[in-house]
């Protein structure tokens, strides 16, 4: 069935030239404007599905490195000038990597613990590391605050930049996730969420295997950050280290579909333009509040998988029946085949979740 | 070390009320495995509970803690049945986490609906009354709420360990499997379990509003709070949680006192992830968890 | 306290966001019709009868709801005003106030969508402080005047932004500087001689009790104590019993609100009463406070404030009358941010009767120049957006917030030493 094997792919490139070709299409920029802090959250959303779906260990702490990838930005900028503009994204791969070689550590020191006690190490690690932005005064100005210089870029093509800068950051989350997917680190890592004891048991390095998933992870998070305090100008340590940026993207990851590649897209894409539009057309009530947490049950209780796991089930029921009306045209089974693999690592979160 | 005194004085006084929120955490945890994150909204809702009792028809909130405990009781075990239950057992610690937590946003919703935003404080006649003993200062609604906390943990005991119900709730705790083929229904005992934990965190709730200001969006800060604790003790042990509440009060308030209160909070994160890292299961958590 | 709470907010934000799932799904964006452009009151040419629209984003949801809310009355009640009396130049005004929830990103976006989707034709400042900065810059980005009735941060200035205007008599952070030189304008003999601080961690609390005490340190008024506490601080009973431990003549409160409120009581718990005290926030609540920490308790305690019941500043009274006429209660219930908020429109107003227009470019320059009368006094800015003018000093005196320095607004003379705990 070559046409399935290919669809993956193709998909993946349809998505993405059609997301290119977006800002030509001359969109106002308040639209411009929504689609990057979406991008944002789809590229954080996707690499914490490494660690949180994949691997199965759900850290509350990425908005931590989030921060540290915003100060960074913000800390470098204090004594480097910005002249062209695009200064700033040269740095992130700087970021990147040290966040990333900042996560190694830390993910020796919490993986250690698993589940809803590594959950809980890593949101205290997000109130340390925000406690240490308040009270540092000297090198992040605590709660005063750091400003960045303005971006140079003109009034009618200002988003742009920031825009195909974090649509390259999603490229990368998504062959990171894609990569995952189909690699022998991909089925270590599934091991490891389906039961790690005897993953290692095995024979898989599950150790080594963590503590590079949460690096990548982590490191794409802070990139993120150092886009996301650039593009806002001004950073408050209680915004840049902020557990609601993780629960955002916790929750985002879980309405799309843990341990899927389109998941967390998806649900950052739902979530992020829906909050943004609404919230501006909506106003306030408190009503919202008890609104949301309703149909957040709603989900949790119908959805338990997620939208991704839920379609893809739907859809295997149904060429399964198409297969057993057409007996010998069955098309999965076919080891290539991405759907029955991407349903299968679905499969396998629920199963060997706990 | 005046200063030194003072703060260990007041942390144990604190630690009272902790303890008794935690234990109300910790019991659910014991009971369900579930971490319970809307605890802390349920302890500012125990609060507004009885500010309402108080401003409304005068009642003491000492006196209107038994009023306000059977309402949240009832409200837990509605909780559990609607909530928790639907959650399939594979995944119910990890979703429960989510769905705690939207319980937490929809308490605070309805807070914030019903009371608004304001900050509240129940200002009983004897609010600002205080001594001074040997140069330390003790306030009597610290000493009041310390009194009764200590008395709402001893029911507690008393209904874990001398009733039928709480035989239950204990051997479901040690054995879930063996607690079935005594006959316990572990559905029940849940719900049940549940509602007990809200009704600690509405006793906790009572004496709160008396220490402190707050608001519908309190609870935040009681549930990294609350999670230090019971984590800090051992998930599901009692015992733990009230030595957690003793151990973060005191190291917050000996800091605040000694170094500064930008540091307070830290200093128990810190002690908390120590204690994880060597000890995951918490200092009186039992071995058997942590692979769930 | 606070910063926690945009937890909150923000998850108030979410909501939106799920019950997009269900609502949304299918409708995709309406939007992409208009292609970008700065539209620099290019709305205002069209038709001159056209409303007059005015944009602003408000914290309405959330912990500081309540100010928030007080700032779309101030903005509302303007608008009414000024519409009975036949608008602006003959326009209608309508004010279109959306929620931020408290969010720097929501902030930015909703700037973004009412100056390039909804095209309004000026912008009013956000209220929660934190967010000016951000949202400042989007203006600025379009060319719209910033008229900001809160988040009057050093860091706001320092951006040298030309179409910002904080709309208060001085920036935040100097608010306390009238009890500095009221405190310096006392004999040798009644001035204190040692001070204690309690600051609370945030850009606009701290900085206003930092200056008090550079100020007063020069003077050779001794610091005996000085603390910063972070803002989820729930206990400040070590703080207040170190500072009663040393018994300073003058207590300096960099405080926020339910902060202030804890000092108080704090301090009534200690039994120690200063000879001055200040706060910087909180206790310049006419309704708020006494409720708080007991009215008898508030004998004396000072703070500083830009509006207050009974100013003689140019239209407070029409202003005030027409609060209470459509909000209830008295001049003790009115609330300073609702004047502040009214402030903003006044001057808009005053712009369009002084030169007869009402584009953006002309409010920028002209409120550049010269000094403009509203309910906060006279107001003129330095190039930066900076206030040039400063802040009355408050005192509760017979369970009032009355004005008592400087001399020009004095209603009453201060009263000190402050009398002692419950009155």
């Amino acid at each position: 069935m070559t046409a399935t094997r290919y669809l993956g792919p193709a998909r993946g490139i349809a998505f993405f030239a059609i997301l290119a070709s977006l800002p030509s299409f001359n969109l106002a920029h308040w639209v411009l404007n929504i689609a990057v802090f979406t991008l944002m959250y789809a590229v954080m959303s996707s690499s914490w599905n490494l660690v949180g779906g994949f691997a199965g260990y759900p850290s509350l702490g990425h908005a931590a490195f989030f921060g540290i990838g915003a100060y960074g930005t913000a800390l470098w900028f204090q004594h480097h000038g910005i002249t062209s503009g695009y200064e700033p994204f040269l740095l992130l791969p700087l970021i990147g990597v040290g966040a990333a070689v900042l996560g190694l550590p830390v993910a020796f020191i919490a993986m250690r613990t698993r589940s809803d006690v590594f959950a809980i190490v890593t949101i205290t690690l997000l109130f340390v590391t925000q406690t240490l932005a308040f009270n540092l005064r000297s090198l992040t100005h605590g709660a005063q605050g750091l400003s960045i210089a303005v971006a140079p870029f003109s009034a009618r093509t200002y988003e742009r930049p920031f825009y195909y800068v974090l649509l390259i950051l999603l490229a990368v989350a998504m062959l990171v996730s894609f990569g995952a997917m189909r690699s022998k680190f991909g089925l270590a890592l599934a091991a490891i969420r389906a039961d790690e004891d005897k993953a290692r048991g095995i024979g898989v390095r599950t150790f080594g295997v963590k503590l590079l998933s949460f690096s990548i992870s982590v490191g794409i998070t802070a990139m993120v950050g150092g886009v996301w305090a650039y593009y806002e100008g001004f950073i408050y340590p209680q915004f840049a280290v902020d557990p609601l940026v993780t629960i955002a993207i916790v929750l985002m990851t879980f309405l799309g579909g843990r341990a899927t590649l389109w998941g967390p897209v998806l649900g950052a894409f739902i979530l992020e333009t829906a909050q943004q539009t609404l919230a501006y057309s909506l106003g306030g009530s408190q009503f919202y509040l008890i609104a949301y947490a309703m149909v957040f049950l709603l989900v949790m209780l119908l959805m338990p998988r997620g939208i991704v796991p839920s379609i893809q089930d739907g859809l295997r029921r149904r060429r399964r029946r198409a297969a057993v009306d057409a007996p010998g045209a069955g098309p999965q089974g076919s080891p290539a085949d991405p759907k029955s693999r991407n349903a299968r690592s679905a499969m396998s979160t629920v199963k060997g979740h706990a | 070390m005046h200063a030194l005194i003072q703060g260990i004085i007041l942390g144990v006084l604190t630690a009272g009320v902790y303890a008794l929120m935690a234990s109300g955490q910790t019991l659910i945890f014991g009971i369900m495995k579930v971490v319970n994150l809307a605890q802390g909204a349920m302890v500012i809702l125990g609060a507004y509970l009885s500010y309402q009792l108080f401003t409304s028809f005068g009642i003491d909130p000492l006196l209107s803690i038994p009023i306000t405990t059977i309402a949240m009781f009832i409200l837990g075990v509605l909780v559990e049945v609607l909530f928790l239950r639907p959650l399939r057992r594979e995944d119910r610690s990890e979703l429960s986490l989510l769905v705690t937590f939207a319980v937490a946003l929809l308490l605070e919703g309805f807070m914030s609906v019903t009371w608004k935003t304001t900050i509240r404080s129940t200002n009983t006649s004897y609010a600002n009354s205080s001594w001074t003993v040997f140069g330390y200062q003790i306030t009597l609604v610290r000493l009041w709420a310390f009194l009764l906390s200590i008395a709402a943990l001893g029911v507690l005991y008393l209904l874990l360990n001398r009733t039928r119900f709480g035989r239950a709730i204990r051997a479901t705790v040690q054995n879930p499997e063996s607690a079935r083929l005594l006959g316990v229904e572990a559905s029940r005992v849940s719900a049940l379990g549940f509602g007990l934990g809200a009704a600690t965190a509405a006793a906790a709730g009572s004496v709160y509003g008396l220490l402190y200001p707050f608001n519908s969006g309190s609870h935040y800060d009681l549930i990294s709070r609350l999670l230090s604790i019971v984590l800090l003790g051992g998930l599901g042990s009692i015992g733990g949680a009230v030595v957690g509440a003793l151990v973060v009060s005191t190291s917050s308030a000996i800091v605040a006192s000694t170094i500064s209160p930008s540091w307070s909070e830290m200093t128990f994160f810190v002690i908390l992830l120590l204690v994880l890292l060597i000890r995951p299961q918490g200092l009186f958590g039992s071995t058997s968890r942590g692979a769930i | 306290m606070h910063y926690r709470n945009r937890l909150r907010k923000n998850l108030t934000l979410a909501t939106a966001a799920v019950a997009a799932a269900v609502l949304v799904a299918g409708c995709a964006s309406k939007a992409g019709s208009s292609g970008g452009g700065g539209p620099t009151g290019s709305g205002s040419a069209a038709a001159s009868k056209a409303p007059l629209v005015i944009g602003a984003s408000v914290s309405l949801t959330g912990d500081f709801s309540d100010s928030g809310k007080g700032v779309q009355r101030g903005y509302q009640l303007w608008a009414d005003t000024v519409n009975a009396k036949g608008g602006i130049l003959g326009r209608k005004v309508t004010v279109k106030i959306v929620d931020d929830a408290s969010s720097p990103t929501q902030v930015v976006t909703n700037y973004q969508n009412l100056i390039n989707k909804d095209h309004v034709d000026l912008t009013f400042g956000p209220f929660s402080t934190l967010l000016t900065i951000p949202a400042s810059q989007v203006a600025k980005r379009y060319g719209y005047a910033f008229l900001a009735p809160a988040g009057g941060g050093p860091d706001v200035f320092k951006q040298n932004l030309d179409n910002f205007f904080f709309v208060q008599p001085a920036p935040t952070t100097q608010s306390g500087d009238v009890f500095a030189n009221y405190i310096l304008s006392l004999s040798a003999a009644d001035r204190p001689k040692t001070a204690a601080y309690a600051e609370l961690d945030d850009p606009f609390s701290a900085p206003i009790a930092e200056n008090i005490r550079s100020k007063f340190e020069a003077a050779g008024i001794q610091t005996v104590y000085k603390q910063v506490y972070p803002s989820e601080t729930q206990d400040l009973s070590p703080v207040m019993a170190a500072i009663a431990a040393k018994k300073p003549d003058v207590i300096i409160g960099g405080t926020q609100s339910e902060d202030a409120y804890v000092q108080v009581k704090s301090l009534v718990q200690l039994k120690y009463s200063p000879k001055f005290m200040f706060q910087s926030n909180g206790a310049n609540s006419p309704l708020e406070y006494p409720n708080k920490v007991g009215a008898a308790n508030t004998a004396g305690i000072m703070s500083s404030a830009d509006w207050y019941p009974g100013s003689k500043a140019s239209g407070s009274d029409a202003f005030t009358a027409a609060y209470i006429a459509k909000f209830g209660g008295s001049a003790q219930t009115v609330d300073d941010n609702s004047a502040e908020a009214y402030a903003a429109g006044q001057l808009v107003e005053a712009v369009a009767a002084k030169t007869g227009k009402i584009d953006n470019a002309t409010i920028i320059s002209s409120l550049h120049s010269g000094s403009w009368p509203t309910v906060l006094g006279d107001l003129a800015w330095g190039a930066n957006g900076a206030p040039t003018g400063q802040y009355s000093l408050v005192q509760w005196q017979g369970g009032k917030l009355i004005p008592v320095f400087p001399t020009d607004v004095a209603q009453a003379t201060p009263m000190f030493p402050k009398p002692n705990w419950g009155g």
